[in-house]
C-alpha cells in the first residue's frame, strides 16, 4: 500500500509540470481562429485573443517547468 | 420594579459621568508614571505641551498602553548596562567599541541616571584610548592597572601584545630581514658588484620554481594576506598580515592562488563548472579568505580569535541536511562546532547551496512551487523507490526519507551557533555562472562565491527565522 502512494504521488507530482502544457495545449487549439479551406480567416474576438494569450501562458510555462526539473535533476546529480 | 428602572439607569449615568469628570490631567513627568513617561520621551511620542494637550481620558489610555513596554524597557537597558560594566574579554571589547553608539548611552542615561551613564562613558573613552595607545607605542604596568576594573586579563595581555606583533611583522619586513643573516659566511654575497639583482632576469629565476614572474623590486602578486603566528602565548597571537615583499632570488614562501590573481590571468578556458569554496570575512575589513579546501578553511578557523568572524559563506552543491564544498561535507553539527565562538556578534553563516533550508510555507510563485515538486520527487521518491529495490521494508523507507527530504540545516545550524543569523535556501538555487556556456564566457571554472543566485533565501536565528541578509 505504501508503494503504491508513493507511486500515485510520484505521478502527481510529475503531472504538476505537465498540466500547463496539456491545458495551454487545449486552450491555443480551442482558441485558434478556425480557417476553412479557401476562406480567409476570421478577425479574432477579444475573447479569443485572451483565450490564446493564456494558453501561451500555460503552454511555455509548463514548457518552463519542465526544463526547471531537468536542471534540477542535472544540478542533483553534481553535473552543472 | 419597572418603575425603578429609569432611576437605575439615570444613576449608572451619572457614576460614568461622575468617573469622567473624576479623572484630573496628569503632569508631564509625573513621578508616579516615570517609567512610562521616559518611554513616551525615549520614543519621542510626546512632549510637555502636545501631552497636556492630550485629555485626561486620553492620558490615562497612553499611560495604561505604555505600562508594560516601559517595564521591559526599562529591564532591558539595566541589563545591556550590567553585561557593560562586567570585565570584557577580547570579543566584547571589540565589539562595545565598535557597535556602542550615542543612542546607547542616552539611553542609559534616561533610563538609570547620569551618573551611570558617564561611568559607562569613562569606560568606552578609556578603553579606546588605551586600545589606540596599544595599538602605536603599547601598554606600560600603568596603563594595565587602570583597564583592570574594565578588561579580563586575557584581553588585557591581548593588548600588551599588540605592540610586538607589530614589532615582529616590522621585522619581518625590514630591509636586514629580507638581506639575511648577517654572517661571515654570507658577508661577501653583500659586496656583490654587478647590477641589482632584480635586474638580472630575476624573474625566469623565480619562473623556475614557481612560474610566477616577480622579482624583489616588486611586492609578490599573491593578492591576499595569510595567517601568521604573531608573539607566543598572546591573546592576539594570530594576525592577518599583509602580503610580503620576496628577497630576489630567495625561494618562494607564497605560491600564487588563481582565485587572487589579477581577472585577467585568473580567467579560464573550461566549458563546465568546477566552482565551490568557502569565503571568511573578518571583523576590521581585512581582505576576505578564500578557500577551496574546507579542511584548509577548517585549519584557520581554529586559528582565528574567538569572535572575529562577520561572515562565511559556504558554496557549492547543496542538499536537504548537507552543504557540500568540493569533497567537503557539512551539517549543522559540522558547522558548529567549526565556527563555535568564532562569529562576531550577529555573524551571519551563509549556505550557498540547494535546499539548505526547508521549503517553508505554501506559495503562489509558480517557481518556488516546481522547486519543492523537485526536492520532493529528488529527495523523497527516488531515493525510496532506491530503498526498495534493495529490499529494506517499505514503512521504513518512508519513515526514514519523510525525515530528512526536508531538513532545515540553515535552522539546524542557527541552534547550534546561538546568536548568529544562519542563512540558506528554501528552493534549487540556480547560479547563472554555473551553466556550462556562461562558465566559458566568464571563465570563473574555479570561483569560490557563487555572484548572482536565482533561489528563495531563509535566514534564522537562535532556530526563529528572521528578515533574509
Amino acid at each position: 500500500m505504501t508503494d503504491f502512494n508513493v507511486a500515485l504521488e510520484v505521478v502527481l507530482l510529475l503531472g504538476v509540470s505537465f498540466a500547463p502544457l496539456a491545458a495551454g495545449l487545449a486552450l491555443r487549439r480551442k482558441f485558434s481562429p478556425a480557417a476553412q479551406e479557401g476562406a480567409e480567416p476570421a478577425v479574432p474576438t477579444g475573447a479569443q485573443k485572451m483565450g490564446r494569450l493564456a494558453g501561451n501562458f500555460l503552454f511555455w510555462g509548463g514548457i518552463l517547468g519542465i526544463l526547471f526539473m531537468i536542471v534540477a535533476g542535472i544540478n542533483m546529480l553534481g553535473w552543472i | 420594579m419597572k418603575a425603578l428602572r429609569p432611576a437605575i439607569i439615570f444613576l449608572s449615568l451619572a457614576l460614568a459621568g461622575g468617573y469622567v469628570s473624576a479623572l484630573e490631567p496628569v503632569p508631564w513627568n509625573h513621578k508616579e508614571y516615570s517609567s512610562e513617561f521616559k518611554y513616551f520621551q525615549e520614543r519621542a511620542a510626546f512632549t510637555a505641551d502636545t501631552w497636556t494637550a492630550l485629555g485626561p481620558e486620553a492620558q490615562e489610555k497612553e499611560l495604561l498602553e505604555a505600562g508594560q513596554p516601559a517595564l521591559d524597557r526599562q529591564e532591558a537597558v539595566r541589563a545591556y548596562y550590567a553585561a557593560a560594566l562586567k570585565k570584557w574579554d577580547s570579543p566584547a571589547l571589540r565589539d562595545y567599541l565598535a557597535n556602542t553608539k550615542e543612542t546607547d548611552i542616552k539611553a542609559v542615561h534616561l533610563w538609570l541616571g547620569k551618573e551611570k551613564a558617564a561611568a559607562f562613558s569613562r569606560k568606552l573613552a578609556l578603553t579606546h584610548a588605551l586600545l589606540k595607545k596599544a595599538r602605536a607605542e603599547g601598554l606600560d604596568d600603568e596603563d594595565a592597572l587602570a583597564l583592570e576594573p574594565h578588561l579580563r586579563p586575557e584581553a588585557i595581555a591581548g593588548l600588551r601584545s599588540l605592540k610586538a606583533s607589530a614589532e615582529a611583522l616590522k621585522a619581518q619586513t625590514s630591509e636586514k630581514a629580507l638581506k639575511g643573516p648577517d654572517s661571515k659566511s654570507t658577508a661577501s654575497l653583500d659586496k656583490f658588484a654587478g647590477p641589482d639583482p632584480s635586474k638580472l632576469g630575476a624573474d625566469s629565476f623565480s619562473k623556475l620554481y614557481d612560474n610566477m614572474n616577480v622579482s624583489g623590486a616588486d611586492p609578490v602578486a599573491a593578492g591576499r594576506g595569510r595567517y601568521g603566528a604573531g608573539a607566543a602565548g598572546s591573546g592576539a597571537a594570530v594576525q592577518f598580515t599583509a602580503p610580503q615583499k620576496k628577497a630576489a632570488f630567495a625561494m618562494p614562501e607564497v605560491r600564487a592562488v588563481p582565485a587572487a590573481l589579477p581577472a585577467a590571468q585568473a580567467k579560464s578556458a573550461a566549458l563546465t563548472s568546477d566552482a565551490y569554496g568557502i569565503t571568511v570575512y573578518s571583523a576590521g575589513g581585512q581582505q576576505p579568505q578564500t578557500f577551496r579546501k574546507g579542511g584548509d578553511a577548517a585549519a584557520a578557523i581554529r586559528k582565528m580569535p574567538d569572535g572575529s568572524i562577520t561572515k562565511i559563506i559556504f558554496y557549492g552543491h547543496g542538499a536537504p541536511g548537507t552543504q557540500m564544498v568540493g569533497d567537503f561535507d557539512v551539517d549543522a553539527g559540522g558547522a558548529g562546532e567549526m565556527l563555535k565562538g568564532k562569529l562576531a556578534r550577529g555573524g551571519v553563516v551563509q549556505f550557498s547551496g540547494c535546499n539548505t533550508s526547508s521549503i517553508g510555507g505554501a506559495t503562489l510563485n509558480p517557481a518556488v512551487g516546481l522547486s519543492m515538486v523537485a526536492r520532493r520527487l529528488l529527495y523523497f521518491s527516488l531515493p525510496y523507490f532506491q530503498d526498495r529495490a534493495d529490499g529494506v521494508p517499505a514503512e521504513q523507507a518512508r519513515q526514514q526519507w519523510d525525515k530528512t527530504w526536508n531538513a532545515d540545516l540553515a535552522r539546524d545550524t542557527s541552534l547550534n551557533l546561538r546568536g548568529a543569523v544562519v542563512c540558506g535556501y528554501r528552493t534549487f538555487g540556480l547560479v547563472p555562472g554555473r551553466l556550462p556556456g556562461v562558465t566559458r564566457l566568464l571563465g570563473n571554472q574555479e570561483a569560490t562565491t557563487p555572484g548572482f543566485v536565482a533561489g528563495k533565501k531563509a535566514c534564522y536565528q537562535d532556530g526563529k527565522e528572521v528578515p533574509a541578509q
